[in-house]
């Protein structure tokens, strides 16, 4: 209990730093370009109307409104990917500083998954216009998605400690992670309706892709304006959590060997 | 119980020295399955122990890599221990790198913040105590320019000031005062006195063991990571001293040793690796004799001696320039290696005015707005007259009666005072017989036919003339003759004349400088090789930047840094590196009295500028080294 109250003080402590890269990250990001922020909003629309130009034939029966289902599920996996190659990077990135000044490491960790996620939630903008613009409906429901948020930024934590402890000692693991990266993108409905895969192939994304959890609730609250079922909902906090734990668990298990290895 | 800050108990570090770094799976794998993921294992600490009490300061010192840095991170918590505890109490301040963790693209506004938030500051914290850390820094003009455009000193200020302005109750500093300038570095020394008579405990690695004497009161002696002495700092650093003068000691004898085995015998010994020693040396082994070069320095060529810093020839022992009237000696040093065209043309700084020199139709020009050679004639004349000087008592009034006020005071006066660190009225009026004035615009400082700089510099020249020559740096003749004495025939002593006698008539006088030498993170720093300030409220004489003695090379590889030398004067003592000849009359007379007692020794000649006590232009030593070889060899 001390030792959870001690780690609670020094986060606390340190708070301001996390803010403080955050804003870096976030002001670096867009510094001599000559839109700034508009880029975080101006790039999923691009992507946006390439991939309608291009899908929204193949899918045409299947799917209403292509342009928002796609930017549901798209927002949700950008953050993903973001979040969790910026982490991985974390600390090998800041291996001069981390060799000079002592600095909780995980910090440089939480602040990449932070500045993702607040650069998600500008992105969201792309998601109105969107939806303003195809003259979609949008539900009270769709107020709530700070919930899926919540849960994504739990998930993204947990996945970014472990593959930023995993990158320290094996540098490969970048590029493993971003073939993984591809073929999560594929295997998440993303810019297919999910019965296309087939019958197996369904029970196993359901089941076992925690993205599809995150993307389902996300859509649920947004383009179909429902309440996301009992399953996904709690699901999605146990996997969650638990992706939590096991990453916080090896970061703490091998942090302290960091410094060998930078 | 007593109350410690720092309490390092049995304290062991462990590196993994595995040869190769495995660090991607497949090797991983292979290493596993081959089961050859040993480890090296390496303890950069063993079982040390360290108790500080607050208000105490101890200096770490130590061999490179005997543990040092090791035991401060670990105690500022950035490496953990192996094994035993480390307890600390308070706020600690790192001073392991100034500036670590400042961002290059943010301002120097946004970096301050994140620097003390790294450091575990709050926000608020940091606006109340912003204003008080831009002005120690004194940065206030550049606060919004992005710190990728700092130099490496500007940086050095913003890290020292972030760190230490939040009054921390450990202050740990790993030899990060070693770089910037003079000036910042004693401002950093100040406050950090300051800072220990308020209370805080300071931690302090150093090589240079002065630094620690001064600073600290307490001193720890790690040896290969094990403490080998702890308690007050005199008597551990003058122990350590001592046995590091015991191991060079030895190497030399190692050295001497080896060379006894060869069992070679010289014909000469020649004392000293200066341009006089190699000259001669090449003069006297291209007739057959074998030679052997000995300087006691660890290089070779003396004064001339330029190192090469990243490809930036530093003139480690202040500016050579190049320039002879004589067509053989410039046809001589041009055979051995290439020279640029370098012309020396030197600007001097009095406060806000820039002066070109010597004192010529420019300087005119900028000191009076005159274009032609009579206005100024007359404007001198005229300031010359005002005074009616007619003998001049002391140096002061010699100087005005030739140049008139303006130049004077502007241009002469404070770098003449400092120079010889007394008033230009208590000066002997004959230390300045004549001060040209140039009536033509023409800057170029020397009269001399040719002139220039060896491409590559000056330590090339003498690798040159030392081609076929045995050399031995790091060897001290008084040392080598003890043993050595049947190992050559004749000797060539270059070095100071009074010490071969053991001073036996008394210290002959010389005037000494100190260089202050830095790399700065900027591509051009003055604009010229030479800059002189002539104001004496400026303790240094002149600034050096040496890339621009070789132009050519700077164009073909510009650099993003640069090289330079700021010149003190200072008096000179027995032991303090002999510069400039005292050629008064009382050293005159003292130096011929050597003299005679030089006539003496059969066996040996005396040259060089210390050896012949007198000041020598490059070409009038090589021109002396020539002409008394042939004498020498008895060809004349």
């Amino acid at each position: 209990m001390n030792l959870f109250k001690y780690r609670v003080r020094t986060l606390f402590k340190y708070k301001d730093l996390v803010k403080e890269l955050v804003g870096r990250d976030l002001k670096l990001k867009y510094r001599r370009s000559f839109l700034g922020y508009v880029w975080s909003v101006l790039n999923p629309l691009l992507i946006m109307i390439v991939l309608t130009l291009v899908f929204s034939q193949m899918f045409r029966r299947d799917i209403k409104n292509f342009p928002v289902y796609f930017l549901t599920g798209r927002t949700m996996y950008d953050f993903l990917k973001n979040s969790t190659t910026s982490a991985m990077k974390s600390v090998t990135g800041n291996s001069a500083l981390l060799r000079k000044v002592y600095v909780p490491k995980y910090i440089f960790t939480l602040a990449k998954v932070t500045s993702a996620m607040v650069d998600m939630v500008f992105s969201l903008g792309a998601m109105v216009i969107v939806m303003v613009a195809t003259g979609a409906p949008f539900y009270w429901t769709a107020l709530l998605f700070p919930i899926v948020v919540a849960q994504m930024y739990l998930f993204c934590c947990g996945l970014g400690f472990f593959l930023a402890q995993l990158n320290v000692f094996f540098r490969d693991i970048q590029h493993i992670y971003s073939a993984v990266l591809t073929a999560w993108l594929y295997l998440t409905p993303i810019m297919y309706p999910i019965e296309r895969l087939g019958e197996t192939l369904t029970i196993v994304v359901k089941g076992f892709n925690p993205l599809y959890y995150y993307v389902a609730q996300f859509r649920d609250l947004i383009y179909y304006g429902q309440f996301p079922g009992s399953r996904i909902f709690w699901g999605g906090w146990l996997i969650a959590f638990l992706t939590l734990g096991i990453g916080v668990w090896s970061f703490q298990r091998s942090k302290d060997k960091f410094i060998l290895y930078i | 119980m007593e109350n410690y800050v720092v309490d390092v108990k049995d304290l062991t570090i462990r590196f993994n020295l595995s040869n190769e770094r495995v660090d991607n799976l497949k090797e991983y794998a292979i290493k596993l399955a081959k089961r050859e993921l040993m480890f090296q294992e390496f303890l950069a600490l063993k079982d040390v122990s360290l108790k500080v009490k607050k208000g105490e300061a101890w200096g770490l010192v130590g061999t490179n890599g005997s543990g040092k840095s090791t035991l401060l991170k670990t105690i500022s918590g950035i490496l953990k221990p192996y094994r035993g505890t480390v307890k600390t109490k308070g706020k600690i301040a790192p001073l392991i790198e100034l500036g670590a963790g400042f961002d290059g693209n943010l301002t120097a506004r946004e970096n301050i913040f994140l620097n003390g938030m790294v450091l575990g500051h709050s926000r608020s914290f940091m606006e109340e105590h912003f204003d008080e850390i831009v002005e120690f820094a004194n940065l206030k003009r550049f606060l919004d320019s992005p710190i990728k455009n700092f130099s490496s000193g500007m940086k050095a200020r913003l890290g020292f000031s972030v760190a230490t302005m939040v009054d921390p109750d450990i202050l740990i500093v790993d030899e990060v005062l070693e770089v910037g300038d003079y000036q910042f570095r004693r401002k950093c020394n100040e406050r950090m006195r300051q800072m220990l008579s308020g209370g805080t405990t300071l931690l302090f690695v150093s090589h240079n063991i002065e630094n620690v004497k001064r600073l600290c009161d307490h001193a720890l002696w790690l040896d290969k990571g094990v403490v080998r002495m702890a308690g007050p700092a005199e008597e551990v650093c003058d122990a350590y001293k001592q046995e590091q003068e015991q191991a060079i000691r030895e190497r030399k004898e190692k050295r001497r040793a080896k060379l006894r085995a060869e069992g070679k015998k010289y014909d000469y010994l020649i004392v000293g690796a200066g341009l006089y020693g190699s000259v001669f040396a090449r003069e006297l082994t291209r007739s057959g004799k074998r030679c052997l070069v000995i300087d006691k320095r660890e290089h070779i060529g003396g004064n001339v001696y330029t190192e090469d810093q990243d490809g930036i020839q530093v003139h480690k022992y202040g500016a050579h320039i190049f320039h002879t009237s004589n067509p053989q000696v410039w046809k001589y040093v041009n055979k051995l290696t290439e020279f640029n065209g370098y012309i020396n043309a030197p600007v001097a700084v009095y406060k806000d005015e820039l002066y070109n020199l010597p004192f010529n139709m420019n300087t005119f020009y900028e000191m009076w707005g005159l274009k032609t050679p009579k206005e100024v004639k007359e404007r001198i004349a005229a300031q010359i007259a005002d005074l009616s000087i007619e003998t001049p008592r002391n140096l002061e009034e010699q100087a005005l009666s030739l140049v008139g006020r303006d130049v004077y005071e502007k241009l002469v006066k404070g770098y003449t005072e400092k120079q010889w660190g007394r008033d230009c009225k208590d000066l002997p009026p004959f230390l300045i017989r004549r001060l040209p004035l140039r009536f033509t615009f023409d800057n170029n400082y020397f009269n001399d036919r040719y002139q220039g700089i060896p491409v590559g510099g000056y330590t090339k020249l003498v690798e040159k003339l030392l081609d076929n020559v045995d050399v031995m740096t790091g060897m001290d003749f008084f040392e080598y003759r003890k043993e050595n004495a049947h190992m050559y025939d004749r000797v060539i002593y270059t070095g100071m004349i009074d010490e071969y006698f053991d001073y036996c008539l008394g210290h002959l006088e010389y005037r000494s400088l100190r260089f202050v030498t830095e790399r700065l993170e900027e591509e051009n720093y003055q604009g010229n090789a030479v800059i002189n300030y002539t104001q004496r409220e400026i303790p240094y004489t002149r600034v050096i930047e040496h890339k621009h003695f070789a132009p050519e090379e700077e164009r073909e590889n510009p650099k993003p840094f640069t090289v330079v030398s700021r010149e003190y004067p200072r008096e000179w003592e027995p032991g303090r590196e002999p510069y400039y000849p005292v050629n008064d009359e009382k050293n005159n007379r003292l130096y011929e009295q050597y003299r005679a007692l030089a006539e003496k020794e059969k066996n040996v000649r005396f040259g060089g500028r210390l050896g012949s006590y007198r000041y020598y232009d490059m070409d009038k030593v090589i021109e002396a080294a020539l002409k008394d070889s042939d004498e020498e060899l008895g060809r004349r």
